[in-house]
């Protein structure tokens, strides 16, 4: 159960996402039960816990790409309160909350740089008759490719993606070019290369610190998530057990029991 | 027309309608199997307008494609959001009940004896036939103008995000089944407007020209040639249709108690190039290698 006296968080901006009686089940088995979760009020917060956890399960029905069972997800956005649950991903993605993906998600076909320009362009840029004029990325949409391309030093984007690591930094560089409102990265370290983390991490603080977006980390490296995220979010077996800075958590008996495993810390 | 004015007209309608399936599938992978239901629409709209109506070429062509879009609206409503096996199976029942249509409905189609006297756009006596062979070389060229255009444009960018990975695309914040809608109805409408002008080169109807065989000619000279490629399923049909029409059946002596079954025999050799090329170079005479790993 939820202790109310550890879960107490003094949150210091308004919430981004707010679920409330969340219920999603497998073939009748609850994988996920969440009564009540406020997300993003801090700028880089973490979804820890071990697998199995329903970590993954939770941000898909964030996103829309898995649908609940039961309960609602608000979306605080900057025109106000919006409901995302219920609506298509592609509208929840619209709406500034976007999610990359755990396994390597790729369009085989698109070279480096057209599968950031797909993120950029926008839907006016997108018609059937369109073939000339508008068609082509803005200048700022260009620069701002470029300016990312540079920033991880992808050489040669007219190439397609080649390594799962490469694929994996694409992923997470279209979600940040479709510059969500809340962001969603769920373990982004996994399969990428320490220097291409680290820059990673660094600029998703920087944007968080800068208070363009919202987000919540789901990672094994725990190193990494008690330095990058001001708050953490502790689930096992589809409850969230335990919130707090990643001080508290990381000394809890009830984290080092159900997942740190005993004679850490 | 001459027998060979004939048949270069023909391969011209088999290459537009290429194109057209190469933009659905090729590009969009859309698994369009009821190519000869939206010909047949056109056809028999066409047919309809002008002899039973009694409207001029014009009009009725751009009422016959008018048509192909009312009915394209519907099936692309009914296949939207079904994934390729299903879309596969529906737009060939689709093509079925057009077929079937076709000879039932006997107060508007005439039924097996079909609709006659059909006019061609520009009357000039013999040279008749030219003219619309003039025209439909204009169109194929806008068709593959089009598609080679749209592999350097947003919208081209985005069929092929649907195409590879249309989670992905979706999660991008791209309404892909809209889009794919959208692009479904103008390609589909295009394939009602071709059926029009193929109306007119035959200048008679029958529910016969409606069978499957139409969709599987499309299909092979699109993955003979190269379904990534704007120029493939040109290709595709110079290699089946026009090898065909132009060399083997005028050139080649057969021996007369084979004619009959001619038709067959076309097929079975198709059927034969296409698994020989599935073979050697599965993305077809134009694919590259690249996609190969997939």
């Amino acid at each position: 159960m939820v202790d109310d006296d550890r879960t107490q968080a003094a949150a210091p901006g308004r919430a981004g996402l707010i679920l409330d009686g969340i219920i999603k089940k497998f073939a009748g088995r609850t994988v996920c039960d969440v009564p009540h979760l406020e997300l993003g009020a801090y700028g880089v917060e973490g979804l820890v816990g071990p697998n199995g956890a329903g970590k993954t399960t939770l941000t898909k029905l964030i996103t829309g790409a898995l649908a609940l069972d039961e309960g609602v997800i608000v979306h605080n956005g900057p025109s106000g309160p919006v409901q995302i649950s219920g609506l298509p991903t592609h509208q929840i993605a619209q709406q500034g909350v976007v999610k990359s993906n755990q396994v390597i998600q790729d369009f085989e076909s698109l070279t480096i740089r057209d599968s950031l320009l797909l993120a950029v362009t926008t839907s006016d840029a997108e018609r059937f008759y369109r073939l000339f004029g508008k068609a082509g990325p803005t200048q700022q949409q260009a620069d701002e490719i470029d300016w990312y391309l540079d920033y991880f030093e992808l050489s040669d984007p007219d190439r397609h993606a080649l390594s799962g690591g490469e694929k994996k930094l694409l992923d997470i560089i279209r979600c940040l070019l479709v510059k969500p409102r809340f962001l969603l990265l769920d373990e982004p370290t996994a399969g990428l290369p320490q220097a291409e983390t680290e820059k990673v991490a660094r600029l998703v603080a920087e944007k968080a610190a800068a208070g363009e977006m919202s987000v919540l980390i789901i990672e094994h490296d725990l190193e990494l998530m008690w330095s990058l995220c001001e708050y953490v979010h502790f689930l096992a077996e589809g409850r969230v057990l335990l919130q707090g800075p990643p001080e508290q958590i990381r000394n809890d008996p009830t984290v080092v029991e159900k997942y740190l495993g005993a004679g850490h810390a | 027309m001459s027998y060979t004015g004939f048949a270069i007209t023909e391969i011209l309608i088999f290459a537009a309608l290429g194109v057209l399936l190469h933009l659905q599938f090729g590009r969009t992978g859309i698994v369009n199997f009821g190519v000869v239901g939206f010909v047949g629409v056109g056809m028999y709209g066409f047919g309809i307008f002008t002899t039973t109506l009694g409207l001029s070429f014009w009009l009725a062509l751009l009422l016959a494609t008018v048509a192909t879009a009312v009915v394209a609206m519907l099936v692309g409503w009914a296949i939207a959001g079904l994934d390729g096996d299903s879309t596969l199976v529906a737009t060939l029942a689709f093509a079925t009940i057009v077929f079937n249509l076709a000879i039932t409905e006997k107060w508007l189609t005439g039924g097996v004896s079909g609709l006659g006297g059909l006019p061609y756009p520009v009357d000039a006596g013999g040279s008749s036939g030219v003219y619309l062979l003039a025209i439909i070389a204009v169109v194929v060229v806008v068709f593959v103008g089009y598609a080679l255009r749209l592999g350097r444009v947003s919208y081209g960018r985005l069929l092929a995000s649907i195409r590879d990975n249309e989670l992905l695309a979706r999660s991008l914040g791209k309404s892909t089944t809209r889009q794919k809608l959208i692009f479904f109805v103008v390609t589909s409408t295009a394939m009602g407007l071709i059926g029009a002008f193929y109306a007119s080169v035959n200048q008679f109807l029958v529910p016969n020209m409606l069978g499957p065989q139409l969709t599987f000619t499309v299909w092979i000279a699109v993955i003979l040639g190269g379904r990534t490629k704007a120029f493939g399923p040109i290709l595709g049909v110079l290699v089946s249709v026009a090898l065909f029409d132009l060399v083997i059946e005028p050139y080649l002596p057969v021996p007369a108690a084979l004619a009959p079954v001619f038709p067959d025999l076309k097929l079975m050799l198709y059927g034969l190039v296409l698994v020989l090329v599935i073979l050697f170079k599965p993305l077809g005479l134009l694919g590259g290698r690249k996609e190969a790993r997939a």
